[in-house]
């Protein structure tokens, strides 16, 4: 056996030299400290992306993205197709944890301030993803044409719309139109299966070829300690071994949430229909459609609304742009202010979100 | 500590451990491919379509007849006029809920249980019914029939 | 006592002459026409409102005190000739629509007879246009009226019938008003038992006013008519449920109480559907005679047309014929026809089968009812177990609308083989309940499938976590017996 291994990496060796590459990897190391836990983060969100991308092909073998047949093939899928429900369940299941750990990697990063030299572009392409995240996130669940995500996407897709002047053309690119309609759907499939794929997976290869040439970053305080103080382990087979570890667990819970609680379908979407009561967004939107909710129908001159979407863009500009006016970090101090910061966007977002949930 | 352990208890151990590693890894593989296999396999039944049904070619169809088509979750009866007209109804009876049918003999549509008739549009003219049947829209595209919702 | 003396009878003589002579001297109108010796005031001789005192004047106006024939019918008086018309219908209101003028009479009388009848059918417009089809004296007559009681009255029930057919049964008349409505009704009612009994003089009996009423006479299809489908059981049982009444006739009193009990007296009288038959469904309206035995399913056969069909094919119709025995009432009841339920076929003491079938007497029909009865019932279990089953399946989330479509099938075949017991025919029975019989079997499947798929996958999520499990551990050991070793190397080299 371990002969057929040999034999396959020397044929391969011979015209790839792999050598280098073998070498390279055997050096890196992880460094263990403290806050070393945070480092299995990335790795979760990247197996939900990987179970994201294999469950969706899978449904994509049976789903069909028209107004017509859009609930129906789900229906079918849930049914009829042999672990249908299975696959189904674990995509939906799958999308909320990974955005779930996606902000958990995002914050432990913002806390560390590993954002700072030189890594500044790690964090933007991580940043950008994490908005493509909720981008397919928000795509993706307008695709079984529901009720709920039919008014959901009528009421987010309005919001986009409230943006001056750029506001009314994104809405009707969004849309395919000017309301929603079949034609949003299949606009909306291809954004999930096709465009934002694309450029999530250029991201992400920026993201992780960064990660493999710089290495983890280290909290502050262990990088001024000396080198000798600096544990590692080594990330073959190490780290890679308890990154395994961790994600055969996530699967296992995936397993377990899909079977006990699987995804509803719902009614099927009825443009003439009116809105249900307890319209909501997906929990990750809530804490922001909370806040519109909460901003008084006009502040000066302005829309209440234009300026709530003002607010979150200018925010979440700044937040992405920290690297560059975080400028204790970059030199290397300690910034409590950060930590601030973050903590009182944590509370905000928990809080709001809670709100959302229960009013 | 394994500097105490005997070689030979240490090799044992490391290779049942190695063998449950990879006889469980091996399972764990298995119990991933089994239900992918299966889901990749194209099931019996074909698609549910209920906003519109394909009923099939046009000339498939006789003159003065009528069939039970299912619709989603309910039938209806689609009626070929002995002139050729196509009408399409729900085929739930309005009065206890009974599956209705086209009588050539009677040129109505009548149902078993009570004896209760409904004329070719539908309307109820003789026995229990109360209302008159739902009407479906029938299309003809090319040389298919097929009915949808009368919206 | 002290015997009367010649002074008092004299003067009672006196004051009787005074009091009749006087009534006629206060009517001079009737006195001179009298001795003219017309209809009107020959008629009026015998009146009530003669008798009563009411003059000439009092319906024709002027003054019936002077015998000078300008005065007496001189207009500025109040004289209006003969009436025309509604002005006939307004003189008699002036009084009887007045509820002081009869208190001053002394008379008991109702008054809103006018306006019940303005608001009747009769009270339309006639077809010249410038009158009410019916006025006061229609029914009443004009100069002998008397009262309503008196058997010389045109609306006396023995009387009315001739009364009312003066119009209806005139089918030319008729015909100008309302075509379809048929002119028949007074020959029908001679041939039933309220029409029988009229002719030989019972006044008791129902005649045209005791169910549709007298001044307030509205079409059946108004909803406000005392013979609307869903107002005549009750205007029926006027009558029918009172036994002081109905004392010597020799009939129950109790069939409304029956009737109300019933699914169709449910179905009529409180849910108001019309396609619930009232008495005259079944009795017949005018002719209203009970149905005779052999005709009873053909009867309830004009509703029940499969049933009465299947029936009239059977061999329960000819022995059910024989034997007097009233076909559809002997199993169902008249009046008081609840819902069948199971309970009725069979060979158990409630079911009307073993009235005449036993092991001894009529076996086969004994045999038969047993195995109806055991299929039913086999087929409401069956229907009853998948329905379970699939709302079992449901409730825990599972997929399964087309089983619940099938179910239909089965909802179907039991509706049709509660009409098929009515052949009384094995085979055919057997026929339609195995049809439903097998529908519900593949559907009991479906859904004990759809229960054993929710079992599989907790199975399965069972056993997935139990290797992953086992994986885990042992990649843990692995990771702790690595970083020994490798600890181990560390501190070696």
């Amino acid at each position: 056996m371990s002969t057929l291994w040999k034999k396959t990496y020397d044929w391969i060796d011979e015209r790839v030299h792999l050598g280098d590459l073998v070498e390279f990897m055997g050096k890196k190391y992880v460094p263990v400290h403290r806050g070393s836990v945070w480092y299995y983060f990335g790795g979760v969100s990247l197996f939900l992306f990987i179970i994201q991308v294999l469950t969706g092909i899978l449904l994509l073998l049976y789903y069909k993205g028209s107004e017509g047949l859009a609930f129906e093939s789900i229906q079918f899928i849930m049914s009829k197709v042999a672990f249908g429900w299975l696959v189904r369940s674990i995509h939906s299941w799958s999308a909320n944890l990974f955005i779930l750990a996606a902000v958990v990697h995002m914050f432990s990063v913002f806390f560390e301030k590993s954002y700072r030299s030189p890594r500044e572009i790690t964090w933007l392409t991580g940043m950008l993803m994490l908005f493509l995240g909720l981008g397919f996130g928000f795509s993706g669940y307008l695709l079984p044409w529901n009720e709920l995500a039919f008014f959901a996407t009528k009421v987010g897709t309005d919001i986009a719309g409230v943006v001056p002047i750029v506001g009314k053309p994104i809405m009707v690119f969004l849309r395919g139109g000017e309301d929603v309609t079949g034609a949003t759907l299949t606009r909306f499939y291809g954004f999930h299966v096709a465009v934002l794929p694309g450029i999530f997976t250029v991201l992400l290869g920026i993201h992780l070829l960064l990660v493999q040439r710089q290495g983890m970053s280290e909290p502050l305080d262990v990088e001024k300690a000396g080198a000798a103080e600096r544990k590692t382990m080594p990330f073959f087979p190490n780290f890679l071994l308890r990154d395994l570890l961790f994600w055969l667990l996530i699967l296992n819970l995936l397993a377990i949430l899909a079977v006990f609680f699987p995804w509803e379908l719902g009614k099927k979407a009825d443009a003439f229909a009116s809105a249900p009561a307890g319209i909501q967004p997906e929990w990750y939107f809530l804490f922001m459609f909370e806040t519109l909710k909460l901003f008084p129908a006009k502040v000066w001159f302005l829309d209440g609304e234009v300026l709530g979407v003002m607010l979150f863009g200018v925010a979440a500009i700044l937040w992405l742009l920290v690297p560059f006016w975080d400028r204790k970090s970059a030199r290397g101090e300690k910034n409590r202010a950060i930590n601030y910061v973050g903590l009182a966007a944590v509370l905000y977002i928990i809080i709001f979100s809670i709100l959302g949930w229960f009013m | 500590m394994n500097e105490q352990t005997s070689p030979e208890s240490r090799n044992s151990k490391r290779d049942f451990l190695k063998y449950v590693l990879g006889g469980g890894l091996l399972a764990w593989f298995a119990s991933v491919a089994y239900p992918i296999v299966e889901y990749l396999k194209p099931p019996q039944q074909g698609e549910v379509e209920v906003s519109s049904v394909k009923v099939g070619p046009l000339n498939a169809i006789e003159k003065d007849s009528g069939t039970i088509i299912r619709f989603g979750n309910k039938p209806v009866i689609l009626i070929r006029t002995a002139a050729g007209e196509l009408r399409a109804f729900s085929a739930t009876c309005t009065h206890l809920d009974c599956t209705v049918q086209y009588r050539k003999d009677m040129g109505v549509i009548w149902c078993a249980c009570h004896n209760g008739r409904y004329d070719l549009n539908g309307r109820n003219v003789a026995g229990p019914p109360p209302r008159p049947l739902d009407e479906f829209r029938v299309v003809v595209q090319g040389a298919d029939v097929f009915l949808s919702k009368n919206i | 006592m002290k015997k009367p003396s010649w002074i008092s009878v004299a003067g009672l003589i006196v004051g009787w002459c005074m009091v009749v002579f006087n009534a006629r001297a206060g009517d001079q109108c009737a006195t001179c026409h009298g001795t003219l010796g017309d209809k009107p005031s020959s008629l009026f001789r015998k009146d009530i409102h003669h008798l009563k005192g009411v003059t000439c004047s009092g319906c024709h106006g002027g003054d019936a005190t002077s015998d000078e024939m300008e005065r007496a019918m001189d207009p500025k008086a109040g004289f209006i000739g003969v009436p025309k018309g509604d002005a006939v219908s307004v003189a008699c209101a002036t009084c009887h629509s007045n509820a002081d003028k009869m208190k001053a009479w002394h008379s008991h009388l109702p008054t809103g007879q006018l306006e019940l009848l303005q608001a009747s059918v009769h009270g339309k417009l006639s077809t010249t246009g410038k009158e009410h089809i019916a006025q006061c004296t229609t029914c009443h007559g004009a100069h002998g009226i008397v009262s309503v009681k008196n058997p010389a009255s045109p609306v006396y029930p023995l009387n009315v019938v001739a009364t009312c057919a003066g119009c209806h049964s005139n089918a030319v008349y008729m015909r100008s008003y309302n075509p379809s409505l048929s002119v028949d009704q007074q020959e029908k009612y001679r041939t039933s038992i309220h029409g029988m009994r009229n002719a030989k003089g019972d006044a008791k009996a129902a005649a045209c006013a005791s169910c549709h009423g007298s001044h307030g006479i509205l079409s059946s299809t108004d909803v406000k008519s005392a013979v609307y489908p869903a107002k005549l059981p009750g205007t029926c049982s006027k009558c029918h449920s009172d036994a002081e009444y109905m004392k010597g006739y020799g009939i129950p009193t109790d069939q409304y109480d029956k009737f109300a009990k019933s699914v169709h007296g449910i179905a009529l009288l409180q849910k108001k559907d019309l396609g619930a038959p009232a008495c005259n469904k079944c009795h017949g309206n005018h002719g209203a005679t009970p149905p005779g035995v052999e005709s009873v399913s053909k009867v309830c056969g004009t509703c029940h047309a499969l049933n009465a069909d299947l029936f009239s094919a059977s061999p329960h119709k000819k022995a059910f014929d024989e034997r007097k025995l009233p076909e559809c009432e002997t199993c169902h009841g008249n009046h008081e026809i609840v819902t069948a339920t199971n309970t009725l076929i069979g060979v158990t003491p409630e079911a009307v089968c073993s009235k005449c079938h036993s092991e001894g007497e009529f076996p086969e029909g004994y045999r038969v009812a047993a195995t109806m009865r055991g299929l039913i019932d086999s087929l409401e279990t069956n229907e009853a177990r998948a329905k379970s089953l699939v709302g079992d399946a449901e409730q825990k989330g599972m997929e399964v609308g087309e089983a619940k479509f099938k179910l239909r099938d089965v909802h179907q075949a039991r509706l049709e083989a509660r009409t098929m017991v009515h052949s009384f025919n094995e085979g055919k029975f057997r026929d339609v309940v195995g049809k439903g019989l097998a529908v519900a079997v593949l559907v009991g499947q479906e859904g004990q499938r759809a229960i054993d798929e929710y079992v599989f996958r907790r199975i399965g999520l069972g056993i997935a976590t139990l290797i992953i499990t086992v994986v885990a551990i042992a990649l843990w050991l692995f990771i702790r017996r690595l970083e020994r070793q490798q600890q181990l190397e560390r501190t070696t080299t």
